[in-house]
């Protein structure tokens, strides 16, 4: 019994700190595929007196990576419903061109202003519009949830680490002696921690597993009838093989951090 | 003879020197030699052994073991010396979740003998000692004379060049102590080992000669 506990509590927080860093990974590829959706979706209207080719846009401001051109019969369609022809001729030769340009990247507010001023300079360039009210919104929202989730990962690490110092001081106390001891028959540094490390391996795969699982889980059962279209859309990003590699690395390194605190405030250590 | 302990000028201290307990001491102990040390409690006794295996690191003058001089030896030297010492504690200093057997060859398996080796020579040592039974057992399971026959059959298992033994038979009765004695006794003689024996009493049934040394007011003095 007191074996599992003293397992739990290295286990447990060092499967916070797996989680902490696989959330982060998933939250890192799901939120760069919706950025790139965001930046997908968005256009920035310009309006122009005369045709304007995707170069001359590209040679005003090199955000831009294309453009499209709204079908201005559409336009007069609309416009002029049940004006005769000629006069719908003469709309077509004042109404002016209007485009559509995408951006290669997801950009902040002052970013679309400038590129606002940067086409405006063409003198054939009317009116800009970047939509950037409810552009913004949505990317501060993003922003701040993105935030909020790395500073939570942050903290929930730290807890986590002071947590496995202090189990790790428990370890200590219950290994003092018997490190002790093959020190002073002249037993080098990793022999005499080698059941440490051996433990704490151990302990290093169940949490790697454990956290696997979860997002296995998360991955083919909850994804799927969770309903929440950012999550459904990408599954794939939710957990991947390499991941794996990943938590056990990182396992591996806290153990190895944690093992050596507990073996170097150990040495010099008067009986 | 050659000399396997020389000590010149040693001074032991404690708390960075603040707080010292052996002060220029000179003292020369051979091959082969069985060395007894008494002196008041606190004197300083467990200090000096300590200093000889390495535990504590001297103030100033030198100390010399098998050629270290330990006021200036390496750690990894250090390690290297110590696997030809022999250790023995008043308090036995075994391991607890270890059974008899494992911890008699401790010192084997840090040089990293085969455990084919390691087996024959815990049975070797256990019938030495007398505890052939008991090497399954854990110490815990032990009496305290027989756990002490552990601690010489450790000491013992890879024929150190010296025995250094703090208060062996502080905790034993008579009989026991006379077991422990015969043992150390017997090491001196047949295998040629130095050994140092701090004690508060020299066993009045001792057939070696012996050098007697007191530690008194930070000095090492021989009685002659
Ligand atoms: N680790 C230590 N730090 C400071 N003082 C110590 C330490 N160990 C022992 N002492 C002090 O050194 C003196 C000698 O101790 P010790 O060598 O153990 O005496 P003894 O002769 O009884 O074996 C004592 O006054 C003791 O309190
Ligand atoms: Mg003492």
């Amino acid at each position: 019994m007191k074996f599992i506990k003293n397992h739990l509590m290295f286990i447990l927080p060092l499967m916070a700190i797996l989680l902490g860093v696989e959330f982060y990974l998933v939250f890192d590829r799901t939120t760069d595929s919706y950025e790139k959706t965001l930046t997908e979706g968005y256009t920035m209207l310009v309006v122009s007196k005369k045709p304007v080719k995707l170069v001359t846009f590209q040679k005003l401001n090199k955000h831009i990576i294309s453009s499209k051109q709204i079908e201005r019969s559409n336009i007069i369609s609309e416009v002029a419903k049940g004006v005769s022809k000629s006069s719908s001729k003469e709309i077509l030769a004042v109404l002016p061109y209007f485009y559509n340009l995408s951006l290669d990247s997801y950009l902040k507010t002052s970013e679309l202003g400038e590129i606002k001023k940067d086409l405006e300079v063409d003198k054939n360039i009317k009116r800009v519009e970047t939509f950037g009210s409810s552009y913004n919104s949505s990317y501060r929202l993003f922003a701040f949830i993105k935030f909020t989730l790395k500073i939570f990962i942050i903290f929930m690490a730290v807890v986590s680490l002071f947590l496995i110092i202090k189990q790790m001081e428990i370890w200590k106390y219950a290994h003092k002696e018997r490190m002790q001891v093959m020190e002073i028959f002249g037993a080098p540094l990793m022999l005499r921690s080698g059941v440490l490390f051996r433990v704490a391996f151990v302990d290093a795969i169940f949490a790697t597993i454990f956290v696997s699982g979860i997002f296995f889980y998360i991955k083919f059962y909850w994804a799927a009838q969770s309903g929440i279209d950012i999550i459904s859309d990408n599954q794939e990003a939710l957990f991947q093989i390499g991941d794996i590699g990943i938590l056990f690395g990182s396992a591996i390194f806290i153990v190895i951090v944690a093992v050596y605190t507990v073996v170097f405030s150990n040495k010099g250590a008067q009986e | 003879m050659s000399n396997v302990i020389q000590a010149s000028q040693l001074t032991l201290a404690y708390d960075n020197g603040a707080k010292e307990i052996i002060k220029d001491a000179n003292f020369t102990i051979k091959k082969g030699e069985f060395v007894f040390i008494t002196g008041p409690s606190g004197s300083g006794k467990s200090t000096l052994l300590k200093a000889l295996y390495g535990q504590l690191t001297p103030t100033a003058g030198s100390l010399v073991v098998g050629g270290n001089d330990l006021a200036h030896i390496r750690r990894k030297k250090l390690q290297e010396l110590r696997t030809h010492m022999g250790i023995i504690f008043q308090d036995y200093k075994l391991v607890n979740e270890w059974t008899v057997s494992k911890n008699v060859v401790l010192p084997l398996m840090i040089a990293g003998y085969s455990s084919e080796i390691q087996d024959t020579q815990a049975r070797r040592l256990l019938k030495h000692v007398k505890l052939s039974e008991h090497g399954d057992k854990y110490p815990l399971e032990l009496s305290g004379g027989e756990q002490q026959r552990v601690g010489v059959a450790r000491a013992l298992s890879k024929n150190p060049v010296v025995i250094l033994a703090d208060e062996p038979t502080g905790n034993l009765d008579d009989y026991s102590s006379n077991v422990i004695w015969d043992l150390m006794e017997n090491a001196c003689q047949q295998l040629d080992t130095t050994v140092l024996v701090v004690t508060h009493k020299i066993p009045t049934i001792f057939s070696l000669p012996y050098r007697h040394f007191i530690i008194e007011s930070k000095g090492v003095y021989e009685v002659h």
